[in-house]
């Protein structure tokens, strides 16, 4: 692994948990390159990354550094398999989580949220913690979505930067602490976008 | 909610039962015995490869364009707009030609905005094969009525615009692609060159038109079939969310359309990453004399745009009592850095000079240079040396004209260089001459140049976005490894956008689902992100495919020995080289192919590429 892709782990990783996207053991990451996957260890602490903790491994076929990797490897394998992603964020953040407790989508109606994200489907699963359940529903849902919510758990974003799924995952966060401010104040909300009532059909 | 009817797994609605999904319908002309047919491909062919860009590789291979003489009547140029041209998607009014390069051997594709590619799609078709040759000068009209092939020799001889304003005066109201008397001598980096001034400039395939004795392919107007959207009410929720991102984005909402592309000779010089004197240095002293303020400060009249192009990047200007298009950031630095010279004023007049003519500024401008560092070399008595303004505008000039010195600028760089025991000194990746980005300051620009289908080109992959200007966010530009499939990614969706046919430049605010979601509401059926970008890797695989079977290969998938061995000497890249082989090797094993850079029989399979369906069979042609 580069120096230069390290660095880029341990930013994110510190990033995600002091901005409390994730716990101090929660939460997950990983690169595709070509028919290997960059994916954090299992147990890992995000905030303090150390290249023992970023495990290689591959694509489609197992070797023995998967025993290292992440409980969700096999969710981050579905997802590349499916998608043109080549780096996956995966957290646990509070309010996106809260959200996705009540909603079936969650629409942002804060301005930076509109645009990068216009909609977020929320998926529901019984077994939501690295199984083959998830890593059956979110694919299909992230071939048209870069961010998809998966209900009670928590966002998995995809981009062609690990900074890329960060910055989709922070966006999320931030929109649903706007959208649980603004629907808590019990007064309509006024629009002020064009377009807005298709954003539910993004 | 409109009424209509839900189509497939596309969660809009569909207005109109018009069947988008019909075979591509196109046109073949054979030149030499003046007859033209209609003809049809295989419907899967369109899902397979879009248009533009993708249907003239899948043409040119199975035409088996590798086995011709690019200069002979063999030789095809093949012209397509694309499923998006037309359409009112933002910058989207392009088209493509592809043929087999005279100056590269490789396959070979322009695109280019103006209106021919929209006026060609409302006379209902996707594409254009024009073979054979010409008896005498001619020019080609397609026209509501059918095609035909008119003399031309009151055209033959006169410069670019004289012509397109010749036949303007014979068909009011048309859209041509012309050439200029470059193109006529055979110089061997010929453009096309359309209405509104803009070029299918690069590879010398306004030279395989010369060679064809044909001036000009028209496009009459009249054409009243308009491209069919199956669903108007998405394109236009989906275009507006997308102009919404293009305006808000800094590039492609302030940058361009101030400066144009020249606003890039002051970030590149920055970074140490502006090729300067035959890319002997990486930075250019004179470099804010020749910049895009100093182009809008003393040049620009106004800014210009494709047709349906809100950014506005192209640019007409004056200078020395002429005015013309451009030029752009790339003929800046070819007719000046690279040079030596910082008279931007005679950078103006060289590129008129090859607008003129119908000229590839980039190639013409850095072959100058190559002429310049023999000449500094001792190798070429009484040559043009660096610095010197006025000889690149003569030797333009000259070149254009086939005149002394010109006449062997003609051939470009490599064959240059090579006459005169330098090859080595011709800047160039497989014959075509690199652009204005030194890879020594941008290591995963070197690999995209390196692996280029077309050659040394930034328009397959470019690498500033993520290396220089943060987009989609900022790499570390010096780093060898682990952008790979980042690359890969970039050339995949320029072929995509090349054959959708859409500027890469909206690529500055717009990622892939947005082009997906363009092409869902024209197609009325649901297309994917991944969908598309799977299309692009087919198109790069068809395009590979051909130049192995052209005989190129791994040995070809490199760069100039001076960027791999001739550290940077200062600046911000000071001491940097590319170390290309390992970059080579993760590419090739990124993409699945084998360490030779050939595509596995799996590869070709899982992209529909071995014969089993009605798409091409491929899986001889690497071998």
């Amino acid at each position: 692994m580069s120096g230069d892709l390290l660095e880029q782990f341990r930013r994110i990783g510190r990033d995600l948990f002091v901005a409390g996207l994730v716990s101090s053991h929660g939460g997950n990451m990983s690169v595709r390159q070509g028919d290997r996957i960059l994916i954090t260890r299992r147990g890992s602490m995000l905030a303090q990354l150390e290249e023992r903790d970023v495990i290689d491994t591959g694509l489609e076929e197992n070797d023995a550094n998967v025993t290292l990797a992440s409980t969700e490897i096999v969710v981050h394998r579905a997802i590349y398999q499916a998608t043109s992603a080549l780096a996956i964020v995966h957290t646990h953040p509070p309010y996106a989580i809260a959200q996705s407790l009540v909603k079936d989508e969650i629409v942002p109606v804060d301005s930076e949220g509109s645009y990068l994200l216009h909609k977020v489907p929320v998926v529901a699963a019984q077994l939501t913690a690295g199984s083959t359940e998830v890593a059956g529903l979110l694919p299909k849902w992230l071939k048209e979505y870069d961010l998809v919510m998966l209900r009670g758990h928590g966002p998995f974003a995809i981009g062609h930067l690990l900074e890329e799924a960060y910055q989709l995952t922070s966006v999320l966060e931030m929109a649903c602490r706007i959208l649980t401010v603004a629907e808590g104040m019990g007064a309509e909300l006024k629009e002020y976008r064009k377009g807005s009532e298709q954003y539910d059909s993004w | 909610m409109p009424a209509g009817r839900r189509r497939g797994r596309y969660t809009g609605v569909v207005s109109s039962t018009t069947p988008l999904f019909g075979p591509p319908r196109g046109l073949r002309v054979d030149l030499s015995s003046g007859a033209s047919r209609e003809e049809e491909l295989p419907a899967e062919v369109r899902l397979a490869v879009l248009g533009g860009r993708g249907l003239g590789a899948w043409l040119a291979l199975r035409e088996r364009l590798h086995e011709v003489e690019p200069l002979g009547p063999e030789n095809l140029l093949i012209l397509a707009p694309g499923p998006l041209t037309g359409t009112g998607a933002p910058a989207s009014g392009r088209y493509s030609v592809t043929s087999r390069s005279p100056l590269t051997g490789t396959v070979f594709d322009g695109n280019s905005g103006g209106s021919w590619g929209v006026f060609f799609r409302r006379l209902g078709y996707d594409y254009l094969v024009v073979g054979g040759a010409c008896d005498a000068p001619s020019y080609l009209l397609v026209s509501p009525g059918g095609v035909e092939v008119r003399p031309a020799s009151d055209l033959w001889g006169l410069d670019v615009a004289p012509s397109l304003a010749r036949l303007r005066e014979l068909h009011p109201g048309c859209e041509a692609g012309v050439i200029g008397p470059a193109g006529e001598r055979g110089v061997l980096f010929a453009s096309i060159v359309n209405n509104r001034g803009r070029s299918i400039g690069r590879g010398g395939l306004g030279a395989v038109m010369g060679a064809k004795r044909l001036k000009a392919i028209v496009v009459a107007a009249g054409g009243d079939q308009k491209p069919a959207v199956a669903d108007p009410e998405r394109l236009a929720f989906v275009v507006y969310e997308a102009e919404k991102l293009l305006k808000a984005n800094p590039i492609t909402s302030q940058a361009l359309p101030e400066f144009g592309t020249s606003v890039l000779v002051n970030v590149l010089n920055q970074a140490g990453a502006m090729p300067t004197r035959n890319f002997r240095d990486s930075r250019f002293e004179g470099a804010r004399a020749i910049s895009g303020e100093a182009l809008r400060d003393g040049y620009v009249q106004r800014r210009s745009a494709c047709r349906g192009c809100s950014i506005g990047c192209a640019r007409r200007t004056t200078a020395g009592g002429e005015s013309g298009e451009g030029p752009e950031y790339e003929s800046i630095w070819a007719l000046g850095a690279d040079c030596g010279v910082a008279d931007l004023t005679a950078v103006v007049q060289a590129n008129y000079a090859c607008n003129r003519a119908g000229m590839d500024t980039i190639t013409m401008g850095s072959t100058i240079a190559c002429a310049m560092e023999l000449t500094e070399e001792g190798l070429l008595p009484g040559g043009p040396r660096f610095g010197d303004a006025a000889a690149v505008v003569r030797l333009a000039e000259a070149t254009a004209a086939g005149e002394g010195l010109g006449a062997e600028l003609a051939e470009g760089s490599a064959r240059f260089a090579a006459r005169h025991g330098r090859p080595e000194l011709s800047m160039s990746v497989k014959s075509l001459e690199l652009p204005a980005y030194d890879p020594r300051g941008m290591k995963a620009q070197g690999l995209a140049f390196a692996t280029s289908n077309r050659g040394g080109c930034h328009l397959r992959a470019n690498m500033l976005g993520p290396e220089i200007l943060g987009v989609p966010k900022m790499v570390d530009r010096f780093a060898t490894l682990g952008k790979a499939g980042l690359l890969i990614n970039m050339q995949n969706l320029n072929a995509v956008l090349d054959s959708l046919s859409i500027c890469k430049f909206t690529a500055f605010a717009m990622k892939e689902d947005y082009y997906a979601r363009l092409l869902s509401a024209v197609w009325g059926e649901q297309v994917e992100p991944q969908e598309l970008l799977r299309i692009g890797e087919r198109i790069w695989t068809l395009e590979r495919l051909f130049n192995l079977a052209a005989g190129l290969g791994r040995d070809d998938d490199t760069l100039p020995r001076r960027l791999l061995e001739e550290p940077v000497r200062e600046g911000p890249a000071a001491g940097h080289v590319v170390d290309l082989p390992p970059m080579l090797d993760e590419y090739y094993v990124s993409r699945g192919w084998s360490a030779e850079g050939v595509p596995s029989a799996a590869k070709l399979a899982r992209l529909g590429l071995d014969g089993r369906g009605a798409l091409v069979d491929c899986s001889g042609a690497a071998s």
